[in-house]
């Protein structure tokens, strides 16, 4: 078995229910995310449009941040999932500075990496992701890679647009997206200019360890 | 840049949150800058064994010791920058050897550990097994210098880092802090020619860690569109332009040319003045290279 997730960002509609139904499921502190989504506006007025990517772990096959942690406390389980044993961890975020994908963060509770597991808790008792369950349109489809008659599957044969975020790292993800451009894939795709965030003021809360 | 960053498309974030930047700051430069000094030693004092063991009288214990404690304070600051600094014997007891962080903290414990029985022979004046052990210890000091650049390697995230670069620097680093600790340290106990063969290390290692600095700085943007956004932080007005720059002249510039004037001058006052200045500067050019590539979006 081997599970995967694909979002279709045709029907995002960038309501981030995923986004809250991810931290209640998973007790998620403040200032950190395991899934989020992100908006990018593209175009010059009046001819513009706003795109949505929800962006969250993507349990690469090759996985960086299972390599480079010192303690096995980021493991593959037998389905697939990159899982992370908290009480493993020692903290060296050394999985945070592997991961291409901005996915992993230190738990300010904890002090130790975490990130999204896929939900692999409810996974064990026959549940679907929060994340899948939550979205109203069904965009995040979630399923076994290795079965052709999966959900997952099958989307992925009925769509020739998929795509993985950052192929050239050799991680080979078994997160796709349908439906999605550079502006939704490739950070450096679009600008970030200080103050047009919608948020500007996050408050971060304090970690161990020292950061600048 | 890629088409949507045009004017015509005009792409902005305007909803991202993403995970705080640089994970790895100043403690983990700590660490890279006092293993290099704790390293660069025992290659120099093993050099000086073989170029001239009468001049090692009174250099074995107390370069030993020096050593130590860099690799005490390397170790201080690895220790600090873990958010769970208490859970640091599951290293030993769960490591996983995929990972450059377990066999770094393995060579690097018992690395510390045989310059410690070195320090206990240097008092009880056994020259001979000193002598051997150096040996062995200067071999493990290369994988212990480089393992630095594995895990930099292993940060796959963090394109401007490359395996292959980062460990010949991580080598120029150690001859180029420890030919400067050596001068220091030793001082008038050397011939005047050792500490010009000191110099030599000291000049070529800068001249060589410099020209790599460079090529990366010029050429690297055309590797890839990660490096060439990185290295925008020092170029131009960049964040980290000035301090790059500060860090190459300190580390690098002005110690070639120290070293220069000191052998056309004679002058062991000189030499000591860029041995300062690059083991200063080193720390300086070592943070830049190792916090720009985090000030980059991952998502």
């Amino acid at each position: 078995m081997q599970l995967g997730f694909l979002v279709d960002l045709h029907l995002c509609m960038g309501c981030k229910g995923c986004e809250i139904a991810c931290k209640v499921e998973n007790e998620v502190p403040l200032s950190t995310w395991r899934l989020r989504v992100k908006y990018v506006d593209v175009g010059t007025y009046p001819e513009t449009k706003r795109t949505f990517t929800p962006l969250r772990c993507n349990h690469c096959e090759n996985a960086p941040c299972e390599r480079i942690c010192p303690v096995s406390a980021l493991h593959y389980i037998e389905n697939g999932i990159v899982n992370i044993d908290r009480e493993r961890c020692i903290g060296c975020a050394g999985c945070v500075m592997a991961c291409p994908y901005g996915a992993i963060y230190i738990d300010p509770e904890t002090q130790t990496a975490d990130k999204c597991t896929y939900c692999a808790h409810r996974i064990a008792s026959s549940m679907m992701p929060a994340c899948v369950v939550a979205c109203p349109v069904e965009a995040n489809i979630f399923g076994d890679l290795d079965d052709p008659a999966s959900n997952i599957s099958q989307y992925i044969q009925d769509h020739r647009d998929v795509q993985v975020r950052k192929p050239e790292k050799g991680t080979n993800p078994h997160h796709f997206y349908v439906g999605a451009g550079q502006v939704n894939l490739n950070p450096l795709a679009s600008e970030r200019i200080e103050g047009y965030n919608l948020f500007n003021k996050i408050t971060k809360l304090p970690l161990g360890g020292h950061h600048e | 840049m890629i088409h949507e960053t045009l004017a015509a498309t005009n792409a902005v974030v305007t909803l991202d949150i993403p995970l705080p930047d640089v994970f790895w700051g100043w403690y983990v430069t700590m660490n890279m800058w006092a293993k290099s000094i704790g390293t660069g030693l025992i290659f120099m004092l093993f050099l000086l064994l073989r170029k001239n063991p009468d001049e090692m009288k009174g250099l074995r214990t107390s370069t030993l010791i020096v050593s130590f404690i860099f690799m005490n304070i390397f170790l201080l600051f690895t220790l600090a920058d873990l958010h769970q600094p208490f859970r640091m014997w599951h290293i030993f007891f769960y490591p996983h050897w995929t990972s450059a962080i377990t066999v770094g903290a393995w060579m690097a414990t018992i690395f510390v550990g045989l310059e410690f029985l070195m320090i206990v022979l240097g008092f009880q004046k056994k020259t001979e097994p000193f002598d051997k052990l150096l040996f062995w210890v200067t071999l493990l000091a290369i994988p212990v210098t480089l393992y630095t650049a594995g895990i930099m390697a292993e940060a796959t995230a963090r394109e401007l880092w490359q395996m292959s670069t980062e460990s010949v620097q991580m080598i120029l680093a150690a001859t180029l802090s420890g030919s400067a600790a050596i001068i220091l340290l030793a001082g008038s106990k050397l011939s005047e020619k050792t500490q010009k063969f000191f110099g030599v290390i000291l000049g070529l290692s800068a001249l060589l860690a410099f020209i790599i600095y460079m090529s990366e700085y010029i050429f690297g943007a055309m590797k890839s569109e990660e490096v060439a956004a990185i290295l925008q932080y020092v170029k131009g007005d960049g964040e980290y332009a000035t301090m790059f720059w500060i860090g190459q002249w300190v580390a690098y510039i002005l110690p070639m040319g120290l070293v220069a004037l000191s052998r056309t001058s004679n002058s062991s006052s000189i030499l000591k003045l860029a041995a300062i200045l690059a083991i200063v500067g080193l720390w300086v050019v070592k943070h830049v290279w190792l916090v720009i590539p985090q000030l980059l979006p991952m998502s």
